[in-house]
């Protein structure tokens, strides 16, 4: 039951992770490096006269009229720059480690965690009863002052 | 002159040999005379860094272009400051800089630990040392910032005139201080480590150090951000550049730190998790000067390609590994016998904290390498870039906005129902609302709205705790309730600092969301008179100003701002043209309040129609950002600002007749 409350939660991540896709100029844009050098994408890319981001755009904005889909749009200028055109790693082949690594280590991280409060956490049985740091009831106003007067910073 | 900054270079790297040999034999043989033999060549190391670096200023400010140095970044004229900001303005000078810092910090500890942590003192001089002599090294073999020119140049080249702004004299400095300084926690580290000292004196003696380098990072990382968003004029103020990433990460680990460590202190537990953290965050500074000078990954911030990369990668190598080692070897003593009682604790928060901190910090290394790593598999370049980074850290970055709710209300050990009750009713009861009324009136389920959601979750359980403790003092003691406030922070600062940081973080990330989420932007060419809309701003091209100096020559577009038929500024987007080297700039037109930036950039200029390009961008709440980074300075002044019970121990201390007060 806890696995699979842990692949959800993976799937869960990887959903909110992928990029929805859409075919708005915008969108395209930022899926695309600008070529100048100056390591934006072609949409954050303010060289106005820019050699490589201006003609980009203008082609997207073509390819957009004609109505080719945001796939196809990626797939011309990967075919026509290389993969490094592309402003994130693709979902397929050797990229998925990209994207799946770090919420996989995090999901590990997570498990190991969990198992290692787990085996630290004591057995309520053999337990002896700990008072709650934090007050309750009447004494709380009490235990409160006396925990700000405590000077918490005195080593 | 010169050659003399060549010899205390020289000599300085023959010291610092002499005072790890010494300190190094001291602590073995437990001889005190060789102990301060290591550390009198320490200050020796510090006074010749010191000359060296008078000497090279010497040589900038006064135009030696006989220097390599001096001819490749300043010029007759460049403006003094920058002349003077050219010292870390170039490979060469940044490592006599980083020497410089690094050989100031180590005088620092000497000085304040001249009677205390005798034990470990051999072994932290040494280890400072051994850090100062792999970064002296560098300056005396591979990059003299003394080499002569065979003939000397009649003007310099001057200074990357992205450089040339005043920034550039705050920016590197202080994420410098950040990076350098995070070396004596891990000096202290690996002291402890050598002589099995393993408890919490060492991370007591540390604690303002860790303290002092975290929010160096902080502020080297906000002005960056304010730098790149001055100046870059893309709209934004962090790309996930390579070297963004790269003081980025350590700030994530030192931040997992300064949390964890509070458990070993009240718990005696996670000395192994600490000790790694104190050692992952210096390696991950040395991590990011390799990133930076290496010219391994592709970065607009990078120095020029150098042959670098392999000295960083050696010695990064030779911290990891033999750190590494040391944890391995002393293993069985840094296991305690703490416990957890419930997963319901602040302990477990702080873990999943820490999970989450350096999830974001391996996501933020992993996106970064990965290009490396694909062409090494495949052959094949790809650009791991600003999406990839934003969709990653995301969910990570709301699920610590929410940790850090839970974190500094959730009681020690074991929270019971009640308890639980008692610590986040109001605060979730807050969130909910605030979510709710989010999600109806002002944006739609996403990001964003987690965002804004968590941080009002976060910022209620702070206000909480400020709230009920004023009220506690009110109620018991009668105070005014400034006074109670004032006592309430006076007495427990580590903690109210603290707390006050988060408020800072929340602030930040408010900005960061909002501004990410609701830019708004347009781009338009304008004749003389014409106008553009931009939001609520009606914009009006008025005319060009221009002006030139030895130096560069510059035009402004003056542009008229209007909002509900009413002017409300005149902006004036810059375009400079640099004489040397020819290249032009962009100065951005802001217009800054608290709910949006009104921020323009002059694109193109037609010289004979007078036609301009203009990009506005109508960016919300960033100054929320910078707000939240004075926030964090504020919080952190708080917390290293001495205790009086501190202060009146060190002043019976250096006055041993005096009685201190009952």
């Amino acid at each position: 039951m806890r696995r699979l409350g842990a692949h959800w939660l993976l799937l869960l991540l990887l959903a909110v992770a992928v990029p929805v896709l859409g075919a708005t100029q915008h969108e395209v844009e930022e899926a695309l490096t600008c070529q100048c050098g100056c390591g934006l994408t072609v949409h954050s890319c303010n060289h106005l006269n820019c050699g490589s981001g201006e003609p980009m755009k203008k082609e997207i904005a073509e390819r957009l009229a004609r109505g080719e889909s945001k796939d196809i749009i990626l797939a011309a200028f990967s075919s026509k720059y290389g993969e490094k055109v592309l402003s994130s790693p693709t979902f397929s082949g050797f990229n998925w480690f990209a994207w799946v690594t770090p919420f996989a280590a995090v999901l590990i991280g997570a498990s190991i965690l969990t198992l290692a409060i787990r085996r630290k956490v004591r057995a309520p049985a053999s337990a002896p009863v700990a008072p709650s740091v934090t007050p309750t009831g009447d004494t709380e106003r009490r235990e409160r002052l006396r925990r700000e007067l405590d000077d918490d910073d005195r080593e | 002159m010169n050659d003399i900054g060549r010899l205390a270079v020289c000599l300085a790297l023959l010291c610092g040999v002499v005072s790890i040999i010494a300190s190094v034999m001291g602590g073995v043989k437990r001889r005190s005379d060789l102990v301060r033999t290591g550390e009198h060549a320490a200050y020796a190391t510090y006074g010749l860094v010191v000359l060296a670096v008078v000497i090279l200023l010497h040589a900038l400010l006064t135009h030696d272009f006989s220097l390599e140095y001096v001819a490749a970044y300043s010029s007759t004229t460049l403006p003094t400051n920058y002349v003077f900001a050219a010292l870390w303005g170039g490979q060469k000078g940044s490592l006599l800089f980083w020497s410089f810092m690094l050989t100031t910090f180590t005088m620092i500890v000497e000085f304040q630990n001249r009677q205390r942590n005798r034990e470990l003192m051999p072994w932290v001089t040494a280890t400072l040392m051994t850090v100062s002599v792999f970064f002296l090294g560098l300056v005396v073999f591979i990059t003299d910032p003394f080499e002569r020119l065979p003939i000397p140049a009649v003007e310099g080249a001057d200074l990357n005139p992205l450089l040339q702004n005043y920034w550039m004299m705050i920016h590197p400095p202080s994420l410098y201080t950040g990076y350098v300084s995070a070396s004596v926690p891990f000096a202290f580290a690996i002291a402890a480590l050598m002589t099995g000292r393993l408890g919490d004196q060492w991370i007591r003696s540390t604690r303002r150090w860790a303290l002092f380098s975290w929010f160096f990072l902080t502020l080297g990382n906000l002005f960056g951000a304010m730098w790149a968003y001055e100046v870059l004029g893309w709209g934004g103020y962090w790309a996930w550049d390579p070297v963004e990433n790269a003081a980025f990460m350590p700030w994530l680990v030192s931040t997992a730190y300064l949390h964890s460590v509070m458990i070993q202190e009240k718990k005696d537990m996670l000395r192994v998790w600490n000790m790694v953290l104190v050692l992952l965050t210096f390696s991950l500074t040395i991590f990011g000067t390799f990133l930076t000078r290496s010219g391994v990954i592709s970065s607009v911030h990078s120095f020029t390609q150098s042959g670098l990369g392999p000295y960083f990668i050696g010695f990064l190598l030779l911290v990891i590994l033999t750190a590494g080692a040391m944890v391995v070897y002393r293993l069985p003593e840094l296991r305690t016998s703490g416990t957890i009682e419930s997963f319901f604790s602040r302990e477990s928060a702080f873990l999943f904290n820490n999970l989450i901190l350096v999830g974001i910090a391996f996501a933020v290394f992993w996106g970064t390498v990965f290009p490396v790593l694909s062409e090494w598999v495949r052959g094949v370049k790809i650009t791991v870039g600003p999406p990839f980074f934003n969709q990653v850290n995301a969910p990570l970055g709301v699920a610590l906005l929410f940790l850090m709710g839970v974190g500094p209300v959730i009681a020690w050990r074991r929270a019971t129902p009640r308890n639980l009750w008692k610590a986040f009713a109001w605060p979730v009861g807050t969130a909910v609302v605030a979510g709710i009324a989010f999600a109806v009136f002002a944006m739609p389920l996403g990001y964003a709205w987690a965002t804004f959601t968590c941080a009002v979750f976060a910022l209620s359980t702070v206000l909480q705790e400020f709230w009920r403790g004023m009220r506690a003092r009110q109620a018991l003691l009668h105070e005014s309730a400034p006074r109670a406030l004032n006592r309430l922070v006076g007495k427990n600062r580590r903690r109210y600092g603290g707390y006050l940081i988060h408020i800072g973080v929340v602030a930040v990330f408010i900005g960061v969301a909002a501004s990410s989420a609701f830019r708004i932007e347009e781009q338009k060419t304008l004749e003389v008179g014409q106008d553009m809309t931009v939001g609520d701003y009606t914009l009006r091209y008025d005319r060009i100003e221009t002006h030139e100096d030895g130096h560069m020559s510059s035009l402004a577009a003056v542009m008229s701002v209007f909002r509900d038929g009413q002017q409300i500024a005149t902006l004036m987007p810059e375009k400079r043209f640099y004489k040397k080297p020819k290249q032009p700039t962009t100065e951005v037109a802001n217009r800054s309040t608290l709910k949006e930036d009104l921020y323009l950039v002059l694109g193109s200029f037609d010289a004979e129609t007078q036609l301009i390009t203009i990009l506005a961008y109508v960016n919300p709440l960033v100054v929320w950002i910078w707000l939240g980074g004075l926030i964090m300075a504020m919080g952190t002044a708080v917390a290293v600002w001495p205790v009086a019970s501190e202060r009146e121990a060190r002043a019976y201390a250096s006055d041993p007749m005096r009685v201190p007060a009952e």
